[in-house]
Order: structure tokens, then C-alpha cells, then sequence
């Protein structure tokens, strides 16, 4: 199955795990399978419209799936996603 | 407690210098103990990547911070913040900064006036983002 390397911040929704394994063929699928093990993870990687939120980046082994065909880009079982907080601030 | 070594902190200083009169930003790596000490052994100067005016935003290219994840995991560390600086202004967590941030990570906020460091603070948000606390800070400067 693909692993899910999880940031520090969403460790404790995915009982403190810094990897997970989830099935899917897909991004999406393989979020939604993770998210239906750790359903804490859901609010932090998805809106209330079910779309990946905008603070959240996932990475396909080395590239940005939004230069890849986002959600739907295809996942076999020895790839790698990563999971990339957005981070942006000022003083403003 | 977040513990700035005296290596990343010339690195934050010479960022921040170098970026005047923009907000600089960056990555705090190194390892989280137990009691809540947390020491930044590593700091990695990255390109304030708002499309905008720099002066008062900044943002963190997701391929920088992915690239700080992977480093972090070679090595053995964790990413355990972020840093940026505020030009002509205290180092203080603001809204902006606050509503762009995420739970867990320390926030490392640099006061740079007139082109020199002047201080720094550092903070946590809270699990939703609605309010932060402040981190006591141990710093070569402080």
C-alpha cells in the first residue's frame, strides 16, 4: 500500500504515528482511506466541501500534485505522499 | 522552551539582515525532548515566496518545507518551526500569522530595525488558531 508521511502537527490524529499506510489508486483515494482510519486527520486535510483544503500540500513522491492532475493522479502501492503544511504570515 | 544553538541563530540573523527591508522566513529543524525543550540545531534560510508586497507578508514555498520534511527524517530531526522577521517592527505573533500558521510548530518572530536584529519571540498556536501563547526563548541574543 502507499505511505502517508504525516507532519508533526497531525501526529496525535494519527495516534502518533509519523507514517501510515492507506490503500487508494488514486490521491484522493488513498486521503480518504486515511482519513476513514483516523477520522481526527479529516478536518485538518479536507473543508466542508470534501476538497483538500487550501493550507494543506501533498507531495507524489518528489513533485506537488498540483502540478500533477492533483487528487486524481494515479498512486501505486510503492509510492510515497507526503503531507505539507502551508506556512505564510507578516506583520500586516 | 525553544533553545536557539549559536549556528542557526547567525543563520536567522544573517537572513534577516540580508533581507531588510522584506520579512525573511525559514525552517527550524532539531529535536523536541522530553519536558517541552525543544533545540533548534539547524536553520534553513528559504525565499519569502509571497507574491506581493514583502514588506510586511511572507510565505514559505511548499517545495522548501517539503525538502526540510525529507531532510529532517534523513537526519533524524524534526521540523520543529518556522521563523520570519518583522521590518521596522516588534516581534510580535499577529493575526496574519497567526490565522497561516498550525498547531504544534514554534513560531519564531525576529524584530529587525534600521537593517539590525533587534529581538526575537517566539510562539505556539493553538489547536485551531485562535489564539497563540508565547514560548520562553533561549537565544544567543537574549
Amino acid at each position: 500500500m502507499p505511505t502517508v508521511l504525516i507532519p508533526t502537527p497531525l501526529r496525535p490524529h494519527c495516534g502518533g504515528q509519523s507514517s501510515a499506510e492507506a490503500a487508494g489508486a488514486t490521491v484522493g483515494e488513498v486521503l480518504e482511506s486515511l482519513t476513514a482510519q483516523h477520522p481526527g486527520l479529516r478536518q485538518h486535510l479536507f473543508n466542508e466541501q470534501g476538497k483538500l483544503r487550501s493550507f494543506v500540500n501533498i507531495y507524489l513522491n518528489d513533485d506537488d500534485i498540483r502540478y500533477l492532475d492533483k487528487e486524481a493522479s494515479a498512486v501505486t502501492a510503492a509510492d510515497t505522499l507526503t503531507i505539507v503544511p502551508s506556512i505564510a504570515g507578516g506583520r500586516a | 522552551m525553544l533553545n536557539l544553538l549559536a549556528e542557526p541563530w547567525g543563520v536567522i540573523v544573517s537572513h534577516a539582515r540580508a533581507c531588510y527591508p522584506r520579512e525573511c522566513c525559514g525552517i527550524l529543524l532539531g529535536t523536541a525532548a522530553e519536558g517541552d525543550v525543544r533545540t533548534v540545531t539547524t536553520a534553513v534560510a528559504c525565499v519569502n515566496a509571497y507574491q506581493g508586497e514583502q514588506s510586511d507578508r511572507f510565505e514559505l514555498d511548499p517545495k522548501d518545507q517539503f525538502e526540510a520534511q525529507r531532510a529532517a527524517r534523513r537526519q533524524g530531526l524534526e521540523v520543529l518551526g518556522f521563523f520570519h522577521s518583522h521590518p521596522d517592527c516588534d516581534a510580535y505573533f499577529s493575526a496574519t500569522d497567526l490565522a497561516n500558521s498550525w498547531p504544534w510548530y514554534s513560531n519564531l518572530v525576529v524584530s529587525v530595525r534600521g537593517g539590525e536584529v533587534s529581538h526575537a519571540r517566539a510562539f505556539r498556536a493553538n489547536d485551531n488558531q485562535t489564539a497563540s501563547t508565547e514560548e520562553e526563548l533561549r537565544c544567543p541574543q537574549s
